[in-house]
């Protein structure tokens, strides 16, 4: 069985936050989730895309969507007094996709050798016309979300890299949740041999937000993928700082780490959470910028 | 859901109209005899086959079930023996007859495959044809296999149940069927009894030779019906072959045979659709495996159907389902339905908040 090396993952040298791009018109149920502090939070929940949605961003965006596509899904996170905002939207992220596999280069599930052996051997390659469009199938992104910038031209706050962390003590206080949400913005499946799920979690206290957007792939014997984005803000002073996590690992690196008297060991590699807590870390980026 | 118990009584009645009793014994007919009756008109049923007892035995755990009460381990060991000895002679391509209601994926999601009865009308007078994925990902495998195979069981030739790429011993250890009874029976003996029970499931079924079903889709290797019933189906689902691709190939937009860039599985055109229909007097090829928002999806110029009945798949994607009811002049109409409330059923589970990091 072939299975690949993992990847190094390069290529970035700051946190990438382009304008975000319209490919749908804006969902109309956009709700102010709480406001606190300078800050509001607005969240839009809608189902996955409907065909007649999904035939247009295939079009636009060029490979065929996620098998759940919350297309109108988004998150925006707004500054009130300067305009400064940041949104999170699955037809953005999944731009993001290499869509010809140059870029980041195929991975391939693990019957993949034995499949394409036993097919060559039946001598079919002749009615086969190969793979169609190729395309990252595994929907791997590294999605910091968008700034877009303002017209009045006040989105034009720089964030300078920074050695500094995210404050993880501050976060382990348990401070009460003013509000809580978890907004999947793209899964697939697959074709069951794995998981691919790129998802936002955000928890607001009274002093500070943590805001998570994960991706998480899971291909079955083949490798974990964890590309982390958080967004962390303390209100009393204005800082914001985003960092941005790469993990990755083997399948069989990870399943050795399962104690072997546990017989689901699924329920483990099923769990992102548990993933990220056992899978070496390859790359960590930090920026900073003060907003008021 | 509700059966009415004058229902039940109708094949009975049938059979009995047929000139056999519950009490005839048609364990000598010979398997191709056995095999001729489900060319019989689905009204004709061949119940007679089961013994009072067993009948009632049947009646006692679909009644347990349709509350979703899983029924205990040793009672899944029987009725998985009298589901071996009614599907070891159903055939890799089963006819069925019309009218009929088929059914896209179920995936563990108990009451909505309840919900589904209500909107399809009660098994036994309305006939279904499941074209497969009745575990894994919801959180009520074990209580859904069960019901649909009993009421396979019970009503023989009123539910056709196919095999998806789920009832698999490989996919259901990944995909929460495994876990699923390791947690509601505290070992595996139900997982082992249910996954060498699909090795039985027929794998394709065709509605009065004209409407093809089966779970995902054609196969390169594959040019007639009659390929398929060459085809050694009692095995688990291969890595590779016509069987694997029968249960896992796609319809695509693009002509010809693909290969998805994942590097195993097949896509198929839609000149393919058109030639295997042509070549084998098809109308439409009707399979499922594939989650559209509104329950059903035409492709190839309505060469084939995909229908999903699984309504808001996963308890997060918001979709609608669908089921396709064929009536007698094979004329098809879909019926549409949301996910029915549920009792104690954790759906908003992922936004309990957390602290997380």
């Amino acid at each position: 069985m072939n299975i690949p090396a993992t990847t190094a993952f390069s290529g970035f040298t700051s946190i990438s936050t382009p304008p975000a791009k319209s490919f749908l018109p804006p969902p109309n149920n956009e709700k102010l989730a709480i406001a606190v502090d300078d800050w509001r939070i607005y969240t839009t929940h809608n189902p996955i895309l409907n065909s007649v949605e999904l035939d247009k961003v295939t079009e636009s965006i060029g490979i065929p969507m996620p098998e759940m596509i919350f297309g109108n899904n988004g998150f925006r996170l707004l500054h009130e007094p300067s305009g400064w905002e940041i949104t999170f939207d699955a037809l953005n992220a999944v731009d993001g996709v290499d869509k010809t596999g140059d870029r980041d280069g195929l991975l391939k599930v693990s019957c993949s050798q034995d499949w394409l052996k036993s097919r060559q051997k039946r001598e079919l390659e002749s009615k086969i016309s190969g793979v169609v469009k190729p395309f990252d199938w595994t929907y791997s992104v590294a999605y910091s979300g968008n700034v877009t910038p303002s017209p009045n031209n006040t989105n034009q706050i720089s964030f300078e890299v920074t050695e500094e962390r995210i404050p993880i003590d501050k976060l382990k206080r348990p401070d009460p949740i003013l509000f809580f949400d978890n907004m999947i913005l793209y899964e697939d499946e697959l074709s069951d041999n794995g998981s691919s799920v790129l998802d936002i979690k955000i928890r607001v206290m009274p002093e500070r937000l943590l805001l998570l957007c994960r991706f998480f792939l899971r291909i079955d014997g083949v490798l974990f993928r964890i590309r982390d984005s958080r967004t962390y803000i303390e209100f009393k002073t204005g800082e914001v700082i985003r960092e941005f996590q790469t993990q990755e690992a083997t399948y069989e690196s990870l399943r050795k780490k399962i104690p072997s008297y546990v017989e689901d060991y699924g329920v483990y590699l099923r769990d992102p959470n548990w993933v990220s807590q056992h899978i070496p870390i390859q790359s960590v980026m930090c920026e900073k910028a003060i907003i008021t | 859901m509700e059966i009415d118990p004058d229902v039940q009584m109708e094949d009975v009645v049938e059979s009995q109209h047929l000139g056999l009793t519950e009490e005839d014994d048609l364990s000598d007919v010979s398997h191709d005899d056995y095999r001729a009756t489900s060319m019989i008109p689905a009204t004709a049923g061949v119940i007679a086959e089961l013994s009072s007892q067993s009948r009632n035995q049947l009646d006692d755990w679909i009644t347990r079930l349709t509350d979703c009460q899983p029924l205990s381990e040793d009672d899944v060991g029987r009725l998985c023996d009298m589901a071996k000895e009614v599907l070891q002679f159903e055939q890799n391509v089963q006819p069925v007859q019309a009218p009929v209601t088929i059914c896209g994926d179920v995936h563990g999601q108990f009451h909505d495959l309840m919900e589904l009865f209500k909107i399809g009308g009660p098994c036994p007078d309305t006939n279904y044809l499941f074209m497969g994925d009745y575990v894994d990902r919801g959180y009520y495998s074990v209580e859904t296999v069960s019901y649909l195979v009993a009421m396979k069981v019970r009503y023989p030739n009123r539910l056709t149940i196919l095999r998806g790429n789920h009832e698999s011993r490989q996919i259901t250890q990944v995909y929460g069927f495994y876990d699923e009874c390791l947690r509601k029976y505290g070992n595996a003996n139900v997982w082992k009894l249910f996954t060498d029970l699909f090795d039985y499931f027929p794998i394709t079924a065709l509605v009065e030779n004209q409407i093809f079903c089966l779970h995902g889709g054609l196969s390169p290797m594959i040019e007639t019906i009659d390929n398929i019933r060459e085809l050694d189906r009692f095995q688990e689902v291969p890595h590779d072959g016509p069987m694997c691709d029968l249960l896992w190939s796609d319809p695509d937009d693009r002509g010809g045979w693909g290969m998805s860039p994942r590097g195993a599985g097949f896509t198929f055109g839609q000149d393919i659709s058109e030639q295997f229909n042509h070549r084998n007097n098809l109308s439409l090829i009707s399979r499922a495996h594939q989650l559209v928002m509104e329950g059903f999806s035409w492709s190839h110029e309505k060469q084939v159907v995909t229908i999903f009945s699984a309504p808001n798949y996963c308890y997060r994607c918001g979709n609608q389902a669908a089921i396709m009811e064929v009536d007698e002049n094979l004329s098809n109409s879909f019926l549409q339905y949301d996910p029915c409330p549920r009792p104690g059923e954790p759906s908003v589970s992922r936004r309990t908040p957390d602290y997380f990091l």
